[in-house]
């Protein structure tokens, strides 16, 4: 058997490798269903969406009473102080030092913007952040981020929402290949099936919204990708075999020489 | 003499592809990948009109790929009718024989409260066009005081210059929404009868400055009903374009307002019908996926359901159009355009909910003010 990293991340191991994003869904329940449903034990939300004053329209507290670990995140950020700022503010309010940087200064597309997200990562991690960028699949950048102190890189499979799947493999197998810390895929993921390849191809875990809030069952669809996650890691622990240009007998070709 | 529209605005080569597309220009619209003018013309269409059931299927696919199962709902509060505009549509007009309000701040800072407690987190807050320098003291200290209360305070006032919009965002502010109300220069003209409003080019530009002096957001709409839709829609849409290329890193959002015939009322020269409204409000969903589109409580309950998720993505509820109203609510017919959907904000969400969209009040976050 392969050995498999274990996903360590601020020093605590987490078995589930599927993370879960919590917006888009159709209610507060079904979202607390696929959650459940998919066994993960980290989710991330948008301090953008605690709302402290209306506890219908919250998403913190439901979040806390499942006691998974929560991974507070700053979209809506344009720049570093913001994220930073709000950072700060994620982990008072929800007492998690778990962040996910999401600096995208375009509303409409959501790339994350490399300089802004580098330099509140690297604040973040001094200030003691277990921090988790979320970045285009950029291998230069992932290394910076990762001597920088993250606790792992993000690098999105393809546009937030899109759906458009491992778009970025290429670049995603670069980062795998020199990265020391975990590499989560992170938005664009439409089915189960690419999150098992993105856990064959070597990334420590994917994190999935749109495809569960999405699907027509959100709660089956998350069973889903928790089962497609665990084939793609058991598929690493026992060896995926190589691609060849040609075609390999079963029965070797050479057999016939017995070495007189 | 009337404005002339600028060329980034200028819908005129697209409105034969609007007036004349074959189901074959359809077609080709609906499968882009990169939908841009020509297929949203094709998509205004009376031949797209045959196609409505496809583009709403493709609409809410769309609108739930991009936001989810949800619904943003906002609150407007007009802070003041004073106004010394001449839009012969409005019931704000300068030349309208009736009482006039301006709320003072004890009264502001009552009907936020009343306002918040219905649980909104977002607020627009309107005036009319400027009547004294003091106004835009007035607009920052209503700002504050919103900003105080609310996540997101976003305004519809008269347009500025980008220092003062700059001021407004110091205050608490992040978006801005200005309406040309009419795209087309000559209608322009003959429904803004005097005043600074009649500057046709300046309010082209409001958008642009308001997003140079730091708004994060700019709501852009055409009122339907005063000129050709297909003038005024594409126009709309290349306005939203060319300000998304120029300012990559501010929102747009598009509402769509229609000016409806009513007795004793204004009758509008282009009343849009609301099929013909429902078939805009798709083509602008299947050709800019990733923008808010926004309808008010002009229309009445059932488009509203109706279009819920089905393209558009954020709505007000409970809207008074009078000054203030929130705190002691009547139901007073001197509002600046009537109110078609009375519903309450528990009835509203529970209809939502039945549908299958979570309403969603708070979506932003002071802290990044």
């Amino acid at each position: 058997m392969n050995v498999v990293q274990k996903l360590i991340l601020g020093g605590r191991e987490f078995e589930s490798r599927l993370i879960m994003g919590t917006g888009k869904f159709a209610s507060t329940e079904i979202m607390i269903d696929a959650i459940q449903a998919s066994g993960t034990q980290l989710v991330t939300v948008a301090l953008r969406r605690f709302n402290r004053e209306r506890p219908s329209d919250d998403l913190l507290s439901p979040l806390v009473k499942l006691g998974i670990t929560l991974i507070p995140n700053t979209s809506g950020a344009r720049t570093a102080a913001e994220a930073v700022r709000a950072a700060m503010l994620g982990r008072e309010l929800s007492g998690s030092s778990f962040v996910k940087v999401e600096i995208h200064p375009n509303p409409h597309h959501l790339m994350p913007d490399p300089i802004e997200t580098y330099e509140a990562s690297r604040e973040l991690a001094k200030a003691g952040f277990v921090v988790l960028p979320y970045m285009s699949a950029d291998p230069v950048l992932a290394r910076r981020l990762e001597d920088a102190g993250c606790a792992a890189v993000m690098p999105l499979g393809s546009a937030i929402g899109t759906g458009n799947g491992l778009s970025t493999a290429d670049m995603i197998k670069l980062i795998i290949a020199d990265s020391g810390i975990p590499v989560i895929v992170d938005a664009g993921l439409r089915s189960p099936s690419e999150a098992a390849s993105a856990m064959e191809m070597g990334c420590s875990a994917v994190l999935v919204n749109s495809a569960i809030a999405a699907a027509g069952h959100p709660a089956d669809m998350a069973a889903a990708f928790a089962t497609a996650v665990k084939a793609g890691l058991a598929a690493r622990r026992a060896g995926i075999m190589s691609r060849s240009e040609c075609a390999v007998a079963t029965s070797p070709l050479t057999s016939f020489l017995t070495g007189a | 003499m009337a404005g002339v529209i600028p060329s980034y605005l200028d819908p005129t080569p697209w409105i034969p592809a609007a007036r004349g597309a074959s189901p074959a220009d359809v077609r080709r619209a609906l499968d882009s990948s990169q939908p841009g003018e020509a297929d949203l013309a094709a998509l205004l269409s009376t031949c797209a009109a045959d196609c409505l059931e496809e583009m709403a299927g493709r609409a809410r696919a769309l609108t739930r790929r991009h936001f989810g199962q949800t619904l943003s709902l906002y609150i407007p509060l007009y802070l003041s009718d004073y106004c010394s505009g001449g839009c012969v549509y409005c019931g704000f007009a300068a030349d309208r024989k009736q009482a006039r309000h301006r709320l003072k701040p004890e009264e502001m800072i009552a009907e936020l409260d009343a306002i918040k407690a219905m649980g909104f987190d977002e607020i627009l807050l309107l005036t009319g066009e400027r009547t004294s320098p003091e106004d835009l003291d007035y607009l920052n200290r209503a700002v504050q005081f919103a900003a105080q209360r609310f996540a997101a305070v976003t305004i519809e006032a008269f347009p500025m210059r980008a220092e003062e919009y700059r001021g407004l965002v110091q205050s608490g502010a992040m978006g801005v929404t200005v309406y040309q109300e009419t795209y087309e220069p000559i209608q322009y003209e003959a429904m803004h009868r005097w005043g600074l409003k009649r500057d046709y080019a300046n309010r082209i530009e409001t958008p642009a400055r308001a997003l140079e002096g730091g708004m994060r957001t700019v709501g852009l709409g055409a009122l339907l009903g005063l000129s050709d839709p297909l003038f005024d829609v594409i126009s709309l849409f290349r306005h939203a374009l060319y300000l998304r290329r120029r300012f990559w890193q501010s929102g747009v959002s598009i509402s769509f307002p229609r000016v409806c015939s009513q007795e004793g009322g204004y009758h509008p020269p282009f009343p849009v019908n609301d099929r013909t409204l429902a078939q805009i409000i798709f083509a602008f969903r299947i050709c800019m996926p990733d923008v808010p589109l926004v309808l008010s409580t002009r229309e009445a309950p059932a488009f509203r359901d109706g279009m819920a998720g089905l393209g558009v993505n954020k709505m007000s509820i409970a809207s008074r159009t009078t000054v203030g109203g929130y705190l002691t609510p009547v139901k007073s017919p001197d509002g600046q355009f009537h109110v078609n959907d009375d519903r309450d904000v528990a009835t509203f969400c529970a209809l939502l909910k039945g549908k299958g969209l979570e309403p969603v009040f708070k979506n932003w976050d002071k802290v990044y003010r």
